[in-house]
């Protein structure tokens, strides 16, 4: 009876050292669903940084841009230039879901990487990027799965399922696997990616406070920045696979 | 079974800290990297943004300016051709009046010199009906009298024997005769 409050209390010492969580959460119960609501928190954050940067740089739309104005065109070119190259001749209609996967990728993993997140305590878990817990990134990538099949499927109708048995109907059990590892692989990169950088900055912090962790952190904000052009462009150029070959 | 995942359970809620809160502890916060990290992006990012965008802000500026010479040449390239289409215009208009009236005393001289001809031509078929009758009327007195000629020496060889001849150069006489005599 002794013993494990006395466990319970040498491992909470051990925890409180440590100083590092990892799978700590913050549970919202809705309807029966446990929401991890740290990342919704973290979401909504990231959500009305972008939309409130938006109307205020494109507020007063001038002829000859403002600075504010200027950057978010220079983005949305960027964006344009980015479906182009990937998608091809008919990369109009999804020049939006590019740049909301890419802007939204990217915003997350840099406030993750900039943001003082934990300076505000939650009753469990802590707040870090949403991009760090998985339930985001598979939306992400399912979300782009259905934008795949969408394309393809309003392009060519049920011809669409043609490209499973080419060029030999050999590889059918491959390609309808395609379909599983696009999603997985696309969730599971962005996840891993950004959760090791997270990782790497927070056990550094937690062994040397200061200036070592700083290079770690610039690496952080540049391979959170690959990887939200990652993950843009592979979504483009598989929206673009899946409506090319119309000949 | 249940057991189990209630202790499960209640090990993920094992360090129940309590509510929100504000953290203080400037370590474990990492405050100071990320305040470090922030300065050097904005320092460093600055100038790059800058850059990038004043460039952008240059394009579209001269892009616009050309834009707008483009615009004005092409303005006054188009009220030079208005202006010149006009000046066309009228000359056309003044062309087709004096043709008009060109084309319309030509045609009253054609008519003019037409019914002139034509009046000749007609006198001319007149006189040529009148001497082609007068011809043919002449040819037919002829023939006519040819035969009557040719009728009457015919007759006469035919008709004159010794006896006949002498009756006639008698009668003849006599006629001639009686003329003396009345002389």
């Amino acid at each position: 009876m002794n013993i494990i409050p006395c466990s319970i209390k040498t491992l909470k010492g051990l925890y409180d050292i440590s100083g590092v969580e990892v799978g700590q959460h913050f549970y919202w119960q809705i309807g029966g669903f446990q929401i991890h609501a740290q990342v919704l928190i973290t979401s909504w954050v990231v959500i009305t940084i972008l939309l409130g940067s938006v109307v205020i740089a494109v507020r007063n739309p001038q002829t000859i841009p403002t600075d504010g104005q200027n950057f978010f065109e220079y983005v949305l070119e960027f964006i344009r230039d980015l479906s182009k190259t990937q998608i091809g001749e008919e990369y109009g209609p999804w020049v939006p879901f590019i740049g909301t996967m890419f802007l939204f990728i990217f915003v997350s993993n840099w406030s993750g990487a900039l943001l003082p997140w934990k300076i505000i305590e939650l009753p469990h878990g802590e707040l870090a990027a949403p991009t760090n817990d998985i339930n985001t990134t598979v939306a992400l990538a399912l979300l782009t799965s259905a934008a795949y099949f969408y394309a393809g499927l309003s392009k060519k109708g049920l011809s669409y399922f043609e490209k499973y048995i080419k060029p030999t109907p050999i590889l059918l059990p491959i390609n309808i696997l395609e379909d599983f590892t696009k999603p997985l692989s696309l969730s599971f990169r962005l996840f891993g990616n950004i959760l090791a950088d997270e990782l790497v900055v927070v056990v550094l912090v937690s062994l040397v406070p200061l200036v070592i962790p700083i290079p770690v952190m610039f690496l952080g904000l540049f391979t959170s920045g690959i990887q939200a052009l990652i993950f843009a462009t592979l979504a483009a150029a598989y929206i673009g696979e899946s409506m090319e070959g119309h000949h | 079974m249940k057991n189990v995942t209630h202790s499960f359970v209640f090990l993920a809620h094992w360090p129940s800290a309590g509510s929100f809160g504000l953290n203080t502890d400037i370590l474990a916060t990492n405050l100071i990297n990320l305040t470090v990290v922030v300065g050097v992006l904005i320092f460093f990012g600055k100038g790059v943004l800058k850059d990038l965008l004043d460039n952008r802000k240059q394009r579209i500026l001269s892009t616009i300016r050309n834009s707008e010479e483009l615009r004005r040449g092409t303005i006054e390239q188009l009220e030079k051709a208005r202006i010149r289409l006009q000046k066309v215009e009228l000359e056309a208009d003044e062309y087709r009046m004096n043709g008009y009236s060109e084309i319309e005393r030509e045609k009253a001289n054609l008519i003019n010199a037409t019914s002139i001809s034509l009046e000749q031509l007609e006198k001319s078929k007149n006189e040529t009906l009148y001497f082609e009758k007068q011809r043919a009327m002449n040819q037919v007195r002829q023939r006519v009298f040819q035969q009557a000629v040719q009728g009457a020496l015919g007759t006469l060889n035919s008709c004159l024997n010794t006896e006949l001849h002498f009756r006639t150069i008698r009668a003849n006489i006599g006629i001639l005769g009686s003329l003396e005599w009345k002389r």
